[in-house]
């Protein structure tokens, strides 16, 4: 809307206005003049711009009590007529600045303001702001001259009182903001850069401000919350502009050794100014490091995110510029930084990462000694603090701690080796990760958990997916301490001498037991950091170690774990295994659980095997477990190379009966696959089942290790299938010797052994009748490698059948099910083993505890499948009667009983029977006295009283016998119930009169008639050749 | 109390058939993995890798009849394998390759191993037993050209030759050779003059094995008795027996003196090793895990001691390897 464009037309308008206001200073006349600026050009107003500033610099200067109002109006109005137009002259800048200066509140005694309106205070800030806008270049350059020292500490005085104590928060901002732009600071990019000598200038100038600004600001900074997160933010801002400027590296270097003699008129002047000399220097320096000290402790926990960012810059500028002057402040500076890479706002998080990771780019502490000095010295310390924090802290504080600890070493860098060099560095550092990663080894569900050796055959390698078991600490419980723990642990590996640390936490290792978990803890997270697995640092390091160092350091550290006296520790009060386990530890130290505070001055010459002990054992086994693995990510295909001494001891623990320990093995052996590129935990197993086989051969030649041995083959067998057994066909017959010299000892395990193997035989046979010649010539060609091996087993399990113990039996029995099974086409070696295993197995079968008789009828049941007409003859001779006599007598019981008698061995007994017995009938063709028998046993369990199951099974029997005798068993049926009347057919013919004819209906009416009914039905669908019985109606 | 005697550190299973003959290449720079020879009844010579403990490759040149000498000329890359199929191979087995590089036709029906000694760069000296029941013939190698044939006096009934060994005192000078015949004698043989320079009834069964050290100038030889006789070699180049040593069991069929001639090793017909110091034949350990006659022994040569090893091969299919130099 610039109607008056030129300086005529502008002057014609703003005359009048101009000349009523010098004759009457009121604040009516101001807003006129100002009213017509609006309407006049920019470019006309220049032109005129100290003509119209000339009657409003009159109004502020007139004599007597100073009227507000009107200074009021007539600053905005000065601060309009500079926004529009430029100010070219340096004189008139000096004394805008000086009379705009006398606007603001003086600064009193105690250097608070003395009381004005503040929207005086306001407008005078801003047209200060916007003067020194207005004046470019080497106009405001000439402001910044000695000899206006007094003016410009006039303005920053009185700034710095507003800024300090003045209640509202617009006018403290504005402040802050104008001294910024005062000291040539503006944030923006209006203003001409300065050039090294300008800047140097200033510097020597600001020097003598910095005093009063610093301790100024710093009380703004740490002052009352209240006022706000603005003023702390512009506050910080101000504050690391001016130290960054005054104490900036380059100046300090080009300021000269003696002051330099300002001319005489000046004396006074020089006496103000500052020699920016090493002594002052080094002197501020001090100073300025109490009041960063004071600023970072009150900033880095200060409620508001922008704050703390702002005090990410603070050491980001301060580290740019004053890496050498403000040296000794780094320590805290470098801590706050560190500390607030794990902020809880991102922004903060993401400009501290990039802070730190420019540091690290430019190299900046890799070529500055003092400041890794700083560093590995801020190091020392937390590292000492840290068993005290960690004790200490709610996890929150821990996390913070080890944050810090973290950003240390990752700041550090390469440099970190600056640090493991000295000893007591190293100590302190190890010895405090010892302590916080002490496991809490009380839960007792770790050592009760059993059942991992028969646990069943993992699924493919990807289900796997937890990878490593959740572990308790004593220390704490947040999954993030660990994570962290983690990740000192992998920089540690990964800048810094793998040697010197591996030698160091193994030496920790085998030292005590106290120690031994943690260390193998860190043992396999430094390799992965050496590896660059799974690690997280600033900056590249030059040298990678090699693989073949690598594999040198992990067979080495493999070779630990798998000693025996760190591998086979006590984990089970289970008297099978401790024995062994016992027995190969001899005298070696075992793991003594109990952290820091348990003594390990006094020696504990056979610790008891408390549940602590144990637990402590089982998590040094998983821990050892998921070095393993970790290894094997760590060296990829290479691992292969370990299998040979590897894979063997992870095997054994695959099959272990504490179930964390077998889970820990299964993650262990899918990290393999992974890494060595099988497919599948069976493959693996296949393709390296020589060295598996190796170990096992070896093993079993001691009986301290038989066990395992033993084991071992039963999870090769469990994780893979039949294709196996041609690779291990070798080994099995080396398990049979062994069995063969150790029956007392091993039987269990063996047995266990041998199921696995004659599951794996029953599984090969479908493929073995294929081939031709392995059957039917029987006896004269050699026997199948197969089903000798089932014969050999056999053989052992005939004896085993008489063992003192109830466990070995059963497992017996069960594996000669197996073999029987296997060997059914070969009968001609089957039928004399069953003649050797028949006295056993009747002697089973008849007086035993029922759980043997149960499994041995089964035995019996299969058997008669492949062997019938062997075993008639000796079936109703030897077991019939028992079997039979013992339904009978059992049978009042079970009519009796009540609910819970379905729970009771007696019964599964009885079921057991009933369902198997009209199949082996059948099967073994008995003949009729012997089916009358067996009729009458089970004819009482059709009654109604007898529990379903039950007479659901003597239904069973009878169905088989309706297979076999349908006539006998019909009559004999009938005379139980009949329901209908038989017509002779003949006139001549007696009556048919059948003794259940007519009968009342009582308890086994239902089921007579269910059965009769199924009879019919029978006869109907398949009529009988020859048979002129009159059929049941 | 002595130590109990030690297992295995490793058994190499998977030639399938019994196991004759073995020999290690052990000598090569670092990249080179240490390599075991074995032949083996199926015809086959496996090269066992000692780092993975697995076959690297397996030759087939002796059609499937049984191998019983391998031996290396050189480095691992040329080897020369006798087979019951009457024939001596030499190969290539350098970058990969698995060919036969030429053969030597003996027309001899026994098993008496040939004995290899380089005489010259490239330049071998190969004795074996001939077409004629007792002779022994020389052949220089490659060239195959006949250096002498060594017949015993006639009437002298030897018997077949079971063992040789060709040898010098040092290097450049003459060379000689044992030979080990049917009849328990071993005998010392001039190769220039082609004549027998001394007879040493040994046992009264066939030599099975012997082995020499010509450091002491003495050897020691089995049979299938339970005696091993040692013997010696004076200034006049005449053998003497020294003395004999009782074993428990009868029946030796391989005997090696380590390089370092401190120990020596027999595979007896009782599954059984036997390690014995050399010097006095002091008894130092039985070696039990194999399950059948043990066929054949051998040390390794690797240049660093701890790593050495030996190796035995029996009829039980398997291989057993033996870290056995530390404790000695």
């Amino acid at each position: 809307m610039a109607v008056f464009d030129t300086p005529q037309e502008a002057f014609g308008v703003l005359r009048p206005v101009c000349v009523q206001l010098t004759q009457a200073q009121t604040p009516e006349n101001v807003a006129r003049l100002q009213a017509r600026l609006a309407a006049v050009g920019a470019a006309a107003l220049q032109e005129l711009q100290e003509y119209v500033l000339f009657p409003l610099r009159f109004a502020l200067r007139a004599p007597g009590p100073r009227r507000e109002r009107l200074a009021q109006s007539a600053v905005r109005c000065v601060s309009a007529v500079l926004a529009a137009t430029r100010v070219r002259r340096p004189e008139l800048l000096r004394e805008l600045l000086s009379e705009l200066s006398t606007c603001l509140p003086a600064p009193g005694g105690s250097g608070k303001p003395a009381p004005q309106a503040e929207e005086l205070t306001l407008a005078a800030i801003e047209a200060l702001h916007t003067l020194l806008h207005s004046a470019h270049g080497d106009v405001v350059l000439s402001l910044y001259q000695p000899a206006t020292l007094p003016l410009l500490g006039f303005a920053v005085s009185s700034l710095l009182g507003l800024a300090e104590h003045e209640k509202a928060k617009q006018i403290k901002i504005s402040a802050l903001k104008c001294l910024q732009v005062l000291v040539l600071q503006c944030d923006c990019q209006e203003h001409r850069h300065l050039d090294a000598d300008e800047a140097q200038q200033c510097g020597d100038l600001f020097a003598s401000f910095l005093p009063g600004i610093s301790i100024t600001l710093s009380r703004v900074i740490t002052g009352d919350i209240k006022q706000g997160h603005k003023p702390t933010v512009s506050a910080i801002r101000l504050f690391y502009l001016i130290v960054g400027l005054v104490m900036a590296d380059a100046q300090l270097a080009r300021v000269p050794k003696s002051r330099e003699k300002l001319p005489a008129e000046q004396s006074r002047i020089s006496e103000l100014m500052v020699h920016r000399g090493p002594d002052w220097s080094k002197s501020t320096a001090e100073k300025l490091l109490l009041l960063l000290r004071k600023i970072v402790e009150f900033c880095s926990v200060h409620p508001h995110w922008k704050v703390r960012l702002e005090l990410v810059e603070l050491v980001q500028h301060l580290l740019q510029n004053c890496s050498q002057s403000l040296v000794d402040s780094f320590s805290h500076l470098l801590k706050a930084l560190v500390g607030l890479v794990n902020d809880e706002n991102p922004e903060v998080q993401k400009r501290c990462q990039e802070v730190l990771q420019g540091m690290a780019e430019q190299g900046m502490v890799a070529q500055n000694r003092a400041l890794a000095d700083v560093l590995s010295e801020n190091l020392h310390s937390l590292a000492t603090a840290l068993p005290r924090l960690i004790n200490a802290q709610d996890d929150t504080g821990k996390v913070s701690t080890l944050s810090l600890l973290l950003g240390y070493l990752k700041l550090l860098g390469p440099k970190v080796n600056i640090v493991l060099n000295s000893m007591s560095h190293l100590q302190r550092l190890s010895k405090a990760l010892m302590q916080v990663l002490e496991l809490d080894v009380t839960d007792v569900k770790i050592v009760e958990d059993r059942g991992g050796g028969s646990a069943s055959p993992c699924g493919p390698v990807g289900s796997l997916a937890r990878r490593s078991q959740r572990k308790y600490f004593r220390f704490f419980t947040e999954e993030k301490v660990f994570q962290l723990l983690q990740q000192v642990c992998r920089v540690l590996g990964y800048y810094g001498n793998l040697y010197l640390l591996v030698d160091h936490f193994t030496g920790l290792y085998s030292e005590s037991g106290v120690y031994r978990k943690q260390a193998a803890m860190v043992l396999n997270e430094l390799l992965a950091g050496a590896a660059g697995v799974g690690v997280d640092v600033l900056q590249e390091r030059e040298v990678s170690p090699n693989v073949d160092d690598l594999k040198g350091t992990i067979t080495s550290i493999l070779d630990e774990y798998t000693d025996q006296a760190n591998w086979y520790l006590v984990t089970s009060i289970d008297p099978e295994e401790i024995s062994h386990e016992r027995s190969v530890q001899h005298s070696k130290f075992t793991a003594h659980p109990g952290g820091a505070c348990s003594s390990v001055l006094l020696p504990s010459p056979e610790p008891p095997t408390t549940t602590r002990t144990m637990n402590s054992n089982i998590w040094q086994i998983c821990i050892q477990l998921e070095g393993i693995g970790c290894f094997a990510t760590v060296l990829g295909r290479e691992f292969r190379l370990l299998l040979l001494s590897a894979l063997y001891p992870v095997l054994e623990k695959a099959g272990d009966k504490t179930l964390l320990i077998s889970e820990t093995a299964l993650g262990t052996l899918a990290d393999i696959c992974e890494a060595c590129g099988y497919d599948s935990v069976q493959s693996l197993i296949n393709e390296n089942s020589d060295y598996l086989v190796n170990g096992i051969s070896l093993n079993l030649r001691q009986l301290t290790h038989q066990l395992h041995a033993s084991q071992v083959l039963d999870t090769m067998l469990r994780h893979s299938d039949a294709s196996l057994l041609p690779l291990v066909d070798d080994v099995i017959q080396d398990v049979l010797a062994a069995l063969d010299q150790s029956y007392n000892h091993q039987a269990p395990a063996f047995l266990k052994v041998l199921h696995s193997v004659t599951a794996a035989l029953d599984e090969v046979l479908p493929c073995a009748k294929l081939d031709p010649n392995s059957s039917d010539t029987e006896g004269e060609a050699p026997l199948p490698s197969h089903a000798q091996l089932a014969k050999d087993t056999m053989e052992r399990c005939i004896h085993l059948l008489s063992d003192g113990h109830l466990r070995v039996r059963l497992q017996a029995l069960d594996v000669l099910e197996l073999c029987v099974t296997v060997l059914h086409p070969h009968g001609n070696h089957l039928l004399p083993l069953a003649h050797r295993a028949w006295p056993a197995l009747v002697t089973r079968l008849i007086s035993d505890d029922p759980l043997a008789v149960l499994r041995a009828f089964k035995v019996l049941c299969t058997l008669a499948q492949w062997c019938g007409d062997f075993l008639r003859q000796r079936f109703s001779r030897d077991v019939l009667p028992t079997l039979t006599s013992s339904l009978r007598s059992q049978a009042p019981a079970s009519a009796r009983a009540g609910p819970i008698y379905s729970h009771t061995l007696a019964f599964k007994l009885q079921l057991a029977v009933l369902q198997g017995l009209g199949a082996l009938c059948q099967r073994l063709d008995m003949g009729e006295s012997d089916l009358n028998k067996v009729a009458d046993a089970c004819l009482i369990y059709l009654s109604a009283k007898q529990p379903m199951k039950l007479q659901e099974a003597a239904q069973s029997v009878f169905l088989h016998l309706m297979h076999m005798d349908p006539d006998s068993t019909w009559l004999l049926l009938s005379e139980i119930c009949c329901p209908c009347r038989y017509r002779p057919p003949h006139a001549s013919l007696r009556p048919v009169q059948l003794p259940g004819m007519g009968r009342q209906r009582d308890e086994f009416t239902d089921n007579v008639l269910g059965l009769l009914e199924r009879l019919r039905q029978q006869e109907s669908t398949e009529p009988r050749a020859g048979a002129h019985r009159d059929p049941p109606p | 109390m002595a130590l109990p005697p030690p297992d295995p550190q490793f058994v190499l299973r998977g030639t399938s058939a019994a196991v004759h003959t073995l020999h290690f290449s052990c000598g090569g720079q670092e990249p080179d993995v240490p390599i075991l020879f074995s032949g083996s009844e199926n015809g086959f010579i496996h090269v066992w890798n000692l780092k993975t403990h697995r076959v690297d490759v397996a030759l087939d040149g002796h059609g499937r009849k049984s191998v019983y000498c391998v031996q290396t000329m050189g480095g691992k890359d040329r080897l020369l394998s006798q087979g019951r199929d009457q024939r001596i191979c030499t190969w290539d087995l350098a970058e990969g390759r698995t060919s036969v590089t030429d053969s030597v036709f003996t027309e001899n029906v026994g098993f008496c191993r040939c004995s290899l000694l380089k005489v010259a760069q490239g330049r071998w000296l190969m004795a074996m037993a001939a077409k004629a029941t007792d002779e022994v013939q020389v052949l220089e190698l490659p060239s195959k050209t006949s250096v002498c044939t060594l017949k015993p006096e006639v009437g002298a009934k030897l018997g077949m030759p079971m063992c040789l060994k060709l040898w010098q005192l040092s290097c450049g000078s003459q060379p000689l050779l044992l030979a080990g015949y049917e009849d328990g004698s071993v005998v010392l043989w001039n190769l220039s003059m082609g004549k027998a320079l001394s007879q040493l009834v040994c046992h009264q069964e066939p030599v099975m094995s012997f082995d020499f050290d010509s450091e002491k100038a003495k050897g020691i030889s089995g049979s299938s008795e339970k005696v091993l006789s040692i013997w010696s070699l004076d200034e006049q180049q005449n053998l003497q027996v020294y003395k004999t040593h009782k074993l428990v069991n009868a029946g030796i069929s391989d005997i090696t003196i380590r390089p370092d001639k401190k120990i020596l090793a027999t595979a007896g017909w009782d599954h059984r090793l036997r390690i014995f110091g050399w010097k006095k034949l002091k008894p130092l350990a039985v070696l039990d895990y194999h399950t059948a006659t043990v066929h054949c022994v051998s040390f390794s040569d690797h240049k660093n001691p701890s790593e050495r090893l030996l190796a035995a091969g029996s009829k039980d299919h398997r291989i057993s390897i033996w870290s056995i130099y530390s404790q000695t």
